[in-house]
């Protein structure tokens, strides 16, 4: 190699022209900067190996009192607070795809052509998209009693950032060539929205909308943990009393409604595509 | 030439195709609204024996909850009403908990990545012949994403205690659940040729993985592990409501003693601090997919 390639091959790549140790000691000092600080955030934490350890054992003792499960001789409680749980999901999913319509329609960039608003308005809806819905359900539960309208309210307000935002992208994403053939042929801005626009977005729409309604089914189910009622409530009951057979009961029932959700969500989701 | 027969045949399968729409149209939006009323009234939002006015509730709370932050006095101490040390009364303690939020996320989600890893290795249609084992790897990774993770932390908080452990323990197992399945997806898209080079110079599973995957797949482990870093955060931040440490913890409290004004305070600052990593994960993995390009 004459020293004029090498001098190219070592501006073109320098990491890989220099030499090996020192690349290693580099990566060497990092790799023990990183074990360092894991090391002290375990210590922070106060996560002890001993108490670990413990704690498993003890967890195999609760869950050897799981078999068999056991409805505890109420099982029509248990369907009636699944029910609820359902009616929770749903009703908080119909209220956030409703409301979020009109930040959707207002955040797409198709529609407001406006950048600044068009920007705030986004990040807007990116910060509050982080929050859990159970952070809301807590303060909701607390302002307005223990129920599920607490936890409807909570489910809606999470959902309704993050559907706006797809909402807003179905918007963007479509196929603006038979909304402008109707505005050529002298169509009305509402004509316009409702035979050009609606068709290419509704099912798209709608399909997030289901699949938002899965993961609410899973969500509501939490809620009742914080006193939003549903079955979240009964679980927590039983686990507070260490009733874990019948915890394991309640668990496998609900594991069983989600497939079965999510089975006729996805067959309804595979239409509407 | 009679085209009537034609048109006539058309109308025809025109007519029974719209009834057959409408008729569709019909019984969905009926089953629609049936499951509507039955959910709104099962959950009873508009229930009368809360009051009804879900408006009128949600308006009188939302008062409640925003602080009276006076303008003149807003950056005196924190004994002066109305000002924002007054509204932040217990900063300090809100942080410190706020970063064992994060340390516990960090800690879970590496824990969870690492355990998703080796599994993936086992159920990755390329790497594992052995169907039986795939199969089993799968179903337990599926058990897993399908429980929800504040149950597994009550749970788990009865066995470990209060505390960050139970936290990180159910934070771990839920990420390991859900990394598990995209790492294996990403394995089995592997380019086959390195593997096939290794296979034809006799290395075993171990070196194959080691040389033939995982220079291939680290970038885009990284990138998904990142991901989930960010939902991680924000569900160890509601995991404390549980007993399960951190900055839920602070919020469990302020609702307990019913501080609504608080409960926004800190929930900016959860806000807040899950914008940041965010922002901070979205940096890393925009340079680690650079990276893994210019390899």
């Amino acid at each position: 190699m004459t020293p004029d390639a090498y001098a190219r091959a070592r501006a073109a790549a320098p990491r890989a022209m220099q030499p090996a140790w020192k690349s290693q000691a580099v990566q060497l000092g990092f790799a023990l900067m990183a074990v360092a600080a894991l090391a002290g955030m375990a210590i922070d934490l106060d996560l002890r190996g001993a108490a670990f350890v413990a704690g498993l054992s003890k967890l195999a003792r609760l869950a050897s009192t799981m078999v068999p499960p056991s409805d505890g001789g109420d099982l029509a409680r248990i369907v009636r607070a699944l029910a609820e749980t359902f009616a929770m999901a749903f009703a908080g999913t119909v209220i956030a795809a409703v409301v979020a319509l009109i930040p959707g329609i207002v955040g797409a960039k198709t529609v407001v052509a406006q950048p600044a608003l068009h920007f705030g308005f986004r990040r807007m809806l990116d910060m509050f998209r982080g929050v859990p819905a159970l952070v809301w359900a807590l303060i909701f539960v607390a302002a307005f009693g223990l129920g599920p309208f607490g936890g409807v309210l909570a489910l809606a307000l999470a959902d309704i950032p993050s559907l706006a935002k797809l909402y807003a992208e179905a918007i963007e994403n479509c196929d603006d060539r038979p909304m402008e053939g109707l505005r050529a042929s002298g169509a009305r801005p509402l004509a316009v929205l409702r035979l050009g626009l609606l068709p290419q977005v509704a099912p798209i729409m709608a399909s997030q909308t289901l699949f938002f309604l899965e993961s609410n089914f899973r969500h509501a189910a939490v809620l009742g943990i914080v006193g939003a009622g549903g079955i979240g409530f009964e679980l927590e009951e039983r686990i507070r009393i260490y009733a874990f057979d019948e915890m394991a009961f309640i668990v496998i029932l609900y594991v069983i409604c989600v497939a079965v959700l999510d089975t006729v969500s996805q067959r309804v989701r595979a239409r509407l595509a | 030439m009679d085209t009537a027969p034609a048109v006539e045949t058309f109308e025809r399968l025109r007519r029974i195709t719209l009834r057959r729409q409408r008729l569709e149209a019909a019984v969905g939006l009926l089953a629609f609204t049936v499951v509507l009323v039955v959910a709104f009234q099962r959950s009873q939002f508009f229930g009368a024996e809360i009051g009804g006015d879900p408006l009128g509730r949600i308006l009188t709370f939302l008062d409640r909850m925003v602080p009276d932050l006076r303008g003149e006095v807003l950056f005196e101490g924190r004994q002066q009403g109305g000002s924002l040390a007054w509204w932040y009364y217990d900063l300090p303690v809100w942080l410190r908990a706020g970063w064992q939020t994060v340390e516990m996320a960090v800690l879970a989600t590496l824990a969870g990545a690492i355990a998703a890893m080796l599994a993936s290795f086992l159920c990755a249609r390329n790497l594992m012949p052995y169907a039986p084992v795939r199969f089993a790897v799968r179903r337990m990774l599926e058990v897993i994403r399908t429980l929800p993770d504040l149950i597994v932390a009550l749970f788990l908080v009865a066995a470990f205690g209060v505390g960050p452990l139970a936290g990180v323990v159910t934070l771990a197992l839920s990420t390991f659940g859900s990394l598990g399945k995209l790492f294996a997806e990403i394995n089995e898209q592997v380019d086959p040729r390195p593997l096939e080079g290794l296979d034809a110079s006799g290395a075993g599973f171990m070196r194959r993985i080691r040389f033939g995957v995982v220079p291939q797949v680290l970038p885009n482990y990284a990138s998904y592990a990142l991901i989930r870093l960010e939902g991680n955060v924000a569900a160890a931040a509601a995991l404390g409501i549980v007993g399960a440490g951190g900055i839920g913890v602070e919020l469990q409290r302020a609702i307990t003693y019913t501080e609504f004004e608080t409960y926004l305070a800190i929930l900016l600052l959860i806000v807040g601090m899950i914008f940041a990593i965010d922002i901070a994960s979205e940096w890393i993995r925009h340079r680690l997919i650079g990276l893994g390009g210019a390899r």
